[in-house]
């Protein structure tokens, strides 16, 4: 039950017969009318469960962009129905506006739209719809929760998606579609034609020039058909925060950069996420829309305290296939995490695939080691600067074992993750 | 030193509280001895401003009347009253049915003179509500012609009023002034002066007002002036506030009540349950970094941070002025030293003593921010020479 504005307004017109008959019958005997009044309008408002609600799929959006989701409103029966209804969500989901005045007659259906603009990422789901029903005074209400189930998935936004142009530019030169058609590492046979003015004269084939009219140059074509496989981490090092964005969406979104990368070069991306076990795995060979299928796999993943265990992710790796791959590790340079969990594990991986460890750097860790203004500063420093160099350290040694260490800021990872792609690819070393 | 600096503070600030102390001490002694503060109540016999009436009481005891101020009922009723007595009331608003009562009962023996009732107190002598006038020029008595006699009448016959305002009763009186008169005697005897003001410190001397004071109170060889305290009136006694309001006003403030109520569960109830989430984990990637900072500070490392700071800068200035990594050798120590005195131009054994691994260690947290510091303007100096 609720009740109206209406009811304060009623009690206190209350005054009037004070006015002309001042007793304290008159107040019970007003009070006590307000009271059979409220009932008589309670009982005659329509169950809540009379309006029928249904959603529409809601689907997924990117996480930050606006969406919006619609319940259907019918009344089926044959009274009138005025009713309040609050589609409820989650505060991250970022609902606008979620209460709607509904006024249906007999047989008539209305849309609800309640805009959502998700701050968080994952799967969001409606908390439940409340209806309130008013009764033909608008004096008391009837209200009840009804479930009325729906999903949006917010996936990550892949806001490096801004570096995609200026990669798939260099990807093309690579490619041999734009001027520069030498041969080099990296390239294979592509086709022989003809020669026309500009062509570099080193790459006119003099055995087909013999056998032809006129002079034939070779061209080339970067490697295609290589494999790259992703592996995500998401333990409890993930969780940490630089500038308030966990670090595995920032490594989220270097591995969709780098995956849309390879997509567009004619490699085969494969995804692997896990920590203690595997919790995402995605097999992207000969699929197009790649990006939006890992946006899908990777929306519902967050940190979980607890260790990574590499074993069983190499193992997950293995398992992808045996042919030779440019295996990605999104991990942070965490110097204990590293050396206890994944360097046992990773000659097993560099023995058949190249490796590469991308990790988010900190740059708070920087700014602390040169900020010494105070005992509390300077001790803060120290450690920050033992830090640094144990990180230093760690990848030195990573770097002597073969893998190749992409350190660099949030913002800066994705870019350097696909340029270090990019120079391995132009040199043939996937 | 600091600890002198903060203990000589306390005690100033201990000597100030003392001070002000003893300030605040001396004034309240002051007020204290300083006996009763002057009253500013109009006619009352101790106010000696204008519209007191303390010169009145003084000339009155240099005749050689006996005068006794009393404050409330119960002195009122220790005092002694016989025939030769005279009883005047001032303040007379502050009467009520209980103390006329009582006052009427204790002054039956002498001669009862009211001063200037007002509309309240009015009902509760028994006398006719008055009607305040302003005072022209001087009024004669006339006692006798307003029908007023006796003893009373035959001392003022004579005397002449003159008041800047006055309380003027309906009905016969003296002093009569068109529509009635400033002085009334009531059945019992009792006067009932409407033209206080004539007794006051400022108009006492105009006209006949002395002579008419002096006539009305110095009758008796004892006077007692009673000053009646709000106080000594018995419960149910004083005019009731509710008697002025309308009669629909206590319901309607209960309905008021309820109509809040109506308010408050209007608004409090909720449109469904509150939106619950599960926060995520806030940690920042940092924090293990600063809280190892802290246990080193709350441990007291010095030689540790020292340690470590100088082996960052060792590794820092290495790699700028392109001398490789460097591991701990005493050698490649002294050739960094050499190397970085030289691109800044320092003193190398300044520079060995901030960079040197063996150096001593600082001893207090003072000297170890000076060696951060130092280290810091050693790797600017050597980026920029």
């Amino acid at each position: 039950m609720a009740l109206s504005g209406r009811v304060p307004l009623l009690v206190l017109l209350g005054l009037l017969p004070l006015v002309l008959r001042p007793s304290a019958s008159t107040l019970w005997l007003w009070l006590l009318v307000v009271v059979v009044v409220c009932t008589v309008d309670w009982y005659a408002a329509p169950r809540p469960s009379a309006v029928v609600l249904s959603r529409a799929e809601v689907g997924s959006v990117r996480m930050g962009h606006p969406t919006a989701t619609e319940v259907l409103a019918h009344n089926p029966g044959t009274r009138r129905l005025r009713l309040l209804v609050r589609d409820a969500w989650p505060p991250s989901a970022g609902a606008g506006d979620d209460r709607h005045r509904v006024d249906l007659r007999p047989g008539a259906a209305l849309r609800l739209r309640t805009t959502l603009q998700p701050t968080r990422r994952g799967d969001l789901r409606a908390l439940g719809t409340t209806v309130r029903s008013r009764g033909p005074l608008g004096l008391v209400a009837r209200q009840a929760t009804l479930p009325v189930p729906g999903t949006v998935r917010s996936l990550p936004p892949f806001d490096s998606r801004k570096h995609l142009p200026s990669r798939l530019a260099r990807l093309r030169e690579l490619d041999g579609r734009a001027a520069v058609r030498v041969r080099g590492q990296g390239t294979e046979f592509d086709s022989l034609r003809e020669y026309v003015r500009g062509d570099d004269v080193r790459s006119i084939d003099w055995r087909a020039s013999a056998r032809n009219r006129d002079v034939v140059v070779r061209t080339w074509q970067p490697e295609r058909d290589r494999r790259v496989v992703l592996v995500l981490d998401t333990s409890r090092t993930s969780a940490g925060r630089v500038d308030d964005v966990p670090r595995l969406d920032s490594a989220m979104d270097a591995a969709l950069l780098l995956g849309a990368l390879a997509v567009r070069a004619g490699d085969r991306v494969d995804l692997v996420a896990g920590d203690r076990r595997v919790r995402a795995r995605l097999r992207a060979a000969g699929t197009r829309d790649v990006v939006g299928r890992m946006q899908d796999v990777l929306a519902d993943l967050e940190p979980v305290i607890a260790e990574a265990d590499w074993r069983s992710l190499a193992g997950a790796v293995s398992a992808l296939g045996r042919q030779r791959a440019l295996v990605v590790l999104l991990t942070p340079l965490e110097p204990a995490a590293v050396e206890q969990g994944l360097l046992p594990v990773l000659p097993v991986l560099t023995a058949h695939h190249r490796v590469v460890v991308a990790s988010v750097r900190d740059p708070e860790l920087e700014r602390m080691a040169r900020r010494r203004d105070d005992a509390g500063e300077v001790y803060s420093a120290a450690a920050a600067e033992q830090e640094l160099r144990r990180r230093a350290r760690t990848a030195e040694l990573l770097t002597r074992l073969g893998v190749h260490v992409v350190d660099a800021d949030a913002e800066h990872l994705p870019p350097a993750l696909a340029d270090h792609y990019l120079s391995l690819k132009a040199r043939g070393l996937l | 030193m600091s600890a002198g600096t903060t203990t000589s503070r306390r005690s100033s600030r201990r000597g100030t509280a003392v001070l002000l102390l003893a300030v605040v001490l001396l004034l309240a002694l002051v007020v204290a001895l300083s006996g009763d503060p002057e009253t500013a109540t109009p006619l009352d016999p101790e106010n000696p401003g204008r519209e007191g009436t303390a010169a009145l009481v003084e000339v009155l005891a240099d005749q050689g009347v006996e005068v006794d101020v009393v404050r409330d009922a119960a002195a009122l009723e220790a005092s002694e009253v016989t025939t030769t007595t005279t009883v005047v009331v001032s303040s007379t608003d502050a009467l009520g049915r209980s103390t006329v009562e009582r006052l009427r009962e204790h002054a039956r023996p002498g001669l009862l003179v009211l001063l200037e009732p007002g509309p309240a107190a009015s009902g509760a002598l028994g006398t006719p509500p008055g009607l305040t006038v302003p005072g022209g020029g001087p009024v004669a008595a006339s006692c006798s012609a307003a029908g007023v006699a006796g003893t009373t009448g035959d001392r003022l016959a004579d005397l002449s009023l003159e008041v800047d305002t006055a309380t003027s009763f309906p009905g016969p009186g003296c002093f009569p002034d068109g529509g009635g008169g400033h002085l009334l005697v009531g059945d019992d005897g009792e006067v009932v002066l409407g033209a206080a003001q004539a007794l006051t410190n400022e108009q006492v001397l105009r006209a006949d007002n002395a002579a008419l004071a002096l006539r009305l109170l110095g009758g008796g060889d004892r006077l007692v002036w009673y000053v009646p305290d709000l106080g000594d009136l018995a419960s149910g006694d004083a005019v009731s506030v509710r008697s002025l309001l309308p009669p629909w006003l206590l319901p309607g403030l209960v309905l008021g009540l309820v109509a809040m109520l109506a308010v408050v569960l209007w608004r409090g109830r909720r449109l469904g349950p509150l939106s619950v989430e599960a926060l995520p984990v806030v940690v920042r990637a940092v924090e293990t970094t600063r809280s190892r900072g802290r246990l080193y500070r709350s441990a007291g490392d010095r030689p540790h941070a020292a340690t470590a700071l100088r082996a960052a800068a060792r590794a820092r200035l290495a790699e700028r002025l392109g001398l490789g990594a460097t591991g701990g050798g005493p050698d490649r120590v002294d050739a960094l030293v050499r190397a970085v005195a030289t691109a800044t131009g320092q003193d190398p054994g300044r520079v060995a003593a901030l960079l040197d691994p063996y150096a001593p260690t600082p001893t207090t947290d003072h000297d170890l921010i000076t060696l951060a510091q130092d280290l810091d303007r050693l790797d600017r100096e050597a980026r920029h020479p």
